[in-house]
């Protein structure tokens, strides 16, 4: 449960006005040139992308080494093979496919003599019913707006949510996933609490909602966790655990996607 | 039970020597302080013609002698109080109390060096560290709030857990491994305001000391250390009320007799008034905030004669913490003793307790949507029982037992109609830590002194509720619902406990210690920092019982007639059964928290170096340790040892405290520290459009290390007969150093194609405080 805590965070945060950030240099160790696999299949008809890169020191620019000539395929449960070619250096694409609501599909990268696999299951997709903006109360700026998303989480547990905000087509640079642990069947309104981008009225504002596997949400959540910073401290920092073996760092999430885009007034 | 068979053999053997002992008288009492009638703890009582013969006053101030008949002339000293001799006859046993005046002037005459003082050179007691309360009053603070917890983390071994934080470490230990004590009974969350200050209120406060080491047997139930914090008794002589000042609290006590000279009380107060000066904010999402604590120390004491006394004390402390039509959230501890002491004879002192202590919190969300009222609290009652034994003057046995029930109510949620949460109930747990020890100090000749016994710890989980077991990844492997008051697992844990010292001379000596000590008791955070969200757990079906084995041998010294004191101690620990958690871990309101866990083990060794001065106008201290804490888990690192957040190379501190005149005292102190061993990426990639670390090792990197100045001066009024009053200034980091809190990683501000380190401080700039102590 996120919500007391981050409560806590944010009244920490007022509590310590005189705090302060300074950037400074800081010798990091490199340990870089490892494989990094981010792999989507959605349940919307389209070009379904496989990316692989390999990760870089944190001195260096964000860009990040393609890993080209790989062989990318994904198989479905009911033995259909959909072989991914490379579209651009790195970018493993297919035309035309879907996922549907309930499959599980197996992810199988063939790189440098060595295959990766990873099992993803698209769940059932929940309406995204509403996103809405209001004035954000943790703010000394009170034209400063919060967004929140509204959806009606079916009854039983194990439905997981990650979400994507974007400001003025800009990406949040924050990591948004829920669960029903403590909402089960019921109509949930999830704050998306972010520092990072502040809204105004008149911006254009697009959320994207996934319906995801129960480790893929702790993938998501694990870096939400390590995304709260500032002066109560986060937790120790870690790669997330996920679904790929042998371990290396991405994910593969099979899930479903809807976007909804409203104007702040 | 071979141990207590022969723990019950060496009783009888002690019971002998006693027996044997004749043609002796014995003499007790009670030592106070006579403006007060506090009784003083740890006052030396030694007897001029027999200089092998002595004894120090225990937590009651009750000392026990036994002396061949003759005639005497008994010296009691205390450090701050003029020494009195007391000639006597002694022919049959005697009851003596004796009242010290408190030195004033400031020229203090210098206790002469002496084999029974309680000092760290004598004692066979090591490890241990005795606060005394003018220093703690003069050392400066935060905000001029006076603090025990901070000031504890300027001597050597114990760590502070950051700046504006008032947990700490001992000797490698987790911050839930200490044991805190407040008139016997524990305080579970010792932090006021998310830990920028302390839930002891110095005005309050008599006697601090804190075990880090040879842990006598009498204390238990946490691995690292016991810090036993005692409340004043009152003054039973005359009424007095004194107050304090303060930029963001105000105090006062009360106390008098409630009987003159039999008995008496004390009520002490503090609350802090930030929220009061936010209320006149004009931006509503300030002047709509609460933010406030208080806390409430009261005792009661009464003498009925020389053989029985009762006392009851109390504390209650709140935190509370909100936003208008938002949340709400408070936090506090309440605790409460009841304690008969009663000598039976003239040589065996009893002491019964009823303690009960608390801690809840309570986090509110008033928003329409997502309405939630969450709680969860502890509940301690506890039966204690302490005897002390002064069988002969080379034997102090000491032995008892005490039984605690624990009732965890570890998370409750309850929503409104409109809410998207749903009410929520985790099982209640219940459980008995109990526990059995005995433990004798003998002095083997003039040289050798021992302190030896064992702790028996025998601890259980009962039902009712349905308790699983689970696999490494976290899956229920077996689920068995238990009756109440069945027994679902119980652990029984030896715990021997051993101390020597060797007098080489009056000035120096040589200590070795081994202890084992056992927690049953485990606070689960996975932040790495103290929020008021603390969840405890028993140990259970998988979680065992911690163990730390350690092992201590130090040189203690004084010099300069008693003056100066030294001690070099060297440690080295083993943990066991040690906590950590899961990625992504759900500690909060979940049935299945234990699923969340994972198990290893852990070391840690060092050397502590300690000088003191401890009289003079000039006192003070130079502390420093140099240190080593490891965990192993397999999990992490691949399986191999690496540093803990706490593992501090080198600490430091000095403290200063200068009598300038009869009205001016100015004191300082500097510390500095590595810094804790964090976790820094060692690459980055890109993950659904957001930069991301990749990480290696864990606490491979450690924060900038930090430093500080903080400097003081206490004024005293002048000299009125009817009032007395005191200014003391403070400036806290008096060169604005930036100790770094955190550093944290992320997109370049500047350069978005780049990322950037950001080292995050919470003090960047010297805090002055004033505060004005009254007294009538």
């Amino acid at each position: 449960m996120k919500t007391p805590l981050f409560y806590l965070m944010l009244s920490l945060t007022l509590l310590t006005i005189s705090s302060c950030d300074k950037v400074i240099d800081v010798r990091l160790d490199n340990d870089s040139d490892k494989l990094v696999i981010e792999g989507n299949i959605t349940n919307v008809s389209g070009t379904q992308t496989i990316k692989l890169n390999t990760n870089v020191a944190f001195s260096n620019t964000n860009t990040y080494p393609s890993v080209t000539g790989a062989q990318v395929k994904v198989n479905d449960q009911y033995a259909n093979v959909y072989a991914f070619q490379e579209s651009s250096p790195g970018i493993y694409t297919i035309p035309k496919m879907a996922g549907i609501t309930g499959g599980v599909y197996k992810l199988s990268v063939t790189t440098k003599g060595k295959t990766y696999e990873a099992n993803s299951k698209i769940p059932v997709q929940v309406a995204l019913d509403n996103v809405r903006a209001f004035k954000d109360n943790f703010s000394t700026d009170e034209n400063k707006k919060k967004i929140t998303v509204y959806y009606t989480d079916p009854k039983g547990l194990g439905n997981q949510y990650n979400f994507l905000l974007y400001v003025n087509d800009v990406q949040v640079k924050r990591v948004f996933a829920n669960n029903d642990d403590f909402t089960d069947g019921n109509k949930v309104a999830f704050d998306l609490a972010q520092d990072d981008i502040s809204i105004y009225a008149g911006d254009k504002v697009t959320v994207e909602m996934q319906s995801v596997d129960k480790t893929m949400y702790t993938y998501w959540y694990t870096l939400m966790q390590q995304g709260f910073k500032g002066p109560i401290g986060g937790v120790t920092p870690s790669n997330p655990p996920n679904n790929i073996t042998p371990e290396v760092l991405g994910y593969f999430s099979a899930h479903t996607t809807q976007t909804k885009t409203i104007t702040v007034k | 039970m071979q141990m207590a068979r022969s723990i019950f053999t060496i009783f009888i053997t002690l019971t002998a020597i006693a027996a044997y002992a004749q043609k002796k008288a014995t003499i007790n009492g009670t030592v106070k302080d006579a403006v007060t009638g506090e009784t003083l703890i740890g006052a030396s009582v030694t007897i001029q013609e027999l200089p092998a013969v002595g004894t120090a006053t225990n937590n009651y101030g009750f000392y026990s002698l036994a002396v061949i008949e003759g005639e005497y002339t008994l010296l009691f000293t205390s450090v701050g109080y003029k020494k009195i001799a007391q000639k006597v006859s002694l022919h049959k046993n005697e009851v003596i109390n004796i009242s010290l005046s408190p030195k004033n002037d400031l020229q203090e005459v210098i206790v002469k060096s002496k084999r029974f003082s309680n000092d760290n050179v004598v004692s066979p007691q090591m490890g241990v560290e005795k606060l005394n309360m003018t220093q703690i009053n003069q050392v400066p603070v935060l905000l001029g709030e006076r603090d025990i917890l901070k000031t504890i983390t300027l001597m050597p071994g114990i760590k502070s857990a950051g700046e504006g934080n008032t947990g700490f470490y001992v000797r490698g230990g987790g911050s839930d491994q200490n044991l805190i004590l407040l008139d016997g009974a524990p305080i579970y969350n010792a932090s006021h305001l998310l830990g920028f200050f302390s839930t002891f209120n110095s005005d309050a406060i008599k006697d601090v000391s804190i075990y880090k080491g040879g842990m006598p047997a009498e204390y238990g139930g946490r691995l690292s250390s016991v810090l036993d914090v005692k409340m004043n008794d009152g003054n039973d002589k005359d009424f007095t009320v004194q107050g304090g000042i303060g930029l963001i609290a105000s105090r006062i006590k009360v106390e008098g007799p409630i009987v003159k000279d039999k008995g008496s009380f004390m009520v002490s107060a503090r609350r802090t008034y930030i929220d009061l000066f936010l209320k006149a904010v004009p931006d509503s999402s300030i002047n709509g905030s609460s933010i406030y604590f208080y806390d409430i120390n009261a005792k009661a004491n009464y003498q009925f004669d020389d053989k029985n006394a009762i006392y009851i004390s109390g504390y209650l402390g709140k935190d509370v913490l909100g936003l208008k039509d938002v949340f709400g959230t408070n936090w506090g501890n309440s605790a409460g003793t009841i304690r008969f002491t009663h000598l039976f004879g003239s040589r065996l002192f009893s002491n019964t307790s009823l303690i009960y202590s608390k801690y809840n919190y309570m986090v509110e969300s008033f928003q329409n949507n997502d309405g939630f009222k969450a709680t969860s609290k502890i509940t301690d009652a506890n039966l204690k029982e302490d005897l002390q034994y002064a069988i002969a003057n080379n034997h102090i046995v000491k032995f008892g037992f005490n039984i605690l029930h624990h009732d965890i109510a570890p998370g409750d949620i309850t929503t409104t109609k409109a809410s998207a949460y749903n009410n929520r109930h985790v099982e209640q747990r219940y459980g008995y830590e109990t526990a059995a020890y005995l433990s004798d100090e003998w002095k083997v000749g003039n040289h050798v002194t021992l302190l030896y016994g064992v702790r028996f710890s025998y601890m259980f989980l009962l039902g009712p509720g349905t308790f699983k077991t689970f696999d490494s990844n976290g899956a229920t492997t077996s689920s068995i619902t238990y009756k109440a008051g069945s027994v679902v697992r119980r652990y029984l844990n030896p715990e021997p406990r051993f101390s020597a010292s060797y007098l080489i001379n009056d000035e120096n000596s040589l200590k070795a210690s081994y202890s084992r000590n056992t927690q049953n008791i485990h606070l689960l955070s996975n932040s790495t920092s103290s929020t008021p969200v603390d969840l405890y757990v028993m140990s259970s079906k998988n979680i065992k019982p911690e163990i730390a084995d350690q092992v201590s041998t130090g040189y203690f010294k004084k010099f300069n007639n008693n003056a100066y004191e030294f001690s070099a101690e060297v440690y080295y620990k083993w943990l066991q059964n040690q906590i950590d958690y899961k990625d992504g871990a759900q500690l909060l309101v979940n049935q299945d928290v234990e699923s969340q866990l994972t198990y290893g083990t852990g070391r840690a060794y060092g050397i502590e170096l300690f000088l003191k001065k401890k009289y003079g106008r000039f006192t003070g201290w130079i502390g420093y340790t140099l240190s080593r804490t490891e965990r192993k888990f397999d999990a992490i690192n691949n399986g191999s040892y690496y540093p803990a957040r706490q593992d501090r190379t080198h600490d430091g501190s000095v403290v200063g405290i200068y009598q300038f005149s009869k009205r001016w005292t100015f004191s300082g102190t500097f510390l500095y520290g590595t810094g804790n061993a964090v976790t820094y990426p060692t690459g980055k990639y890109n993950i659904g459009g957001i930069t991301t670390f990749s990480y290696s090792k864990r606490n491979n990197y450690r924060l900038p290390s930090s430093n500080r100045l903080d400097i003081g001066a206490t004024l005293e009024g002048k000299e009125h007969k009817r009032y007395h009053s005191s200014w003391t200034f403070s400036i806290y980091n008096v060169y604005a150093h930036r100790d770094p809190y955190s550093v944290t990683f992320r997109d370049s501000k500047t350069d978005p194609n780049m990322t950037e380190a950001v080292e995050t401080s919470i003090f960047a700039t010297l805090i002055p405080s004033v505060t004005w102590d009254f007294k009538f």
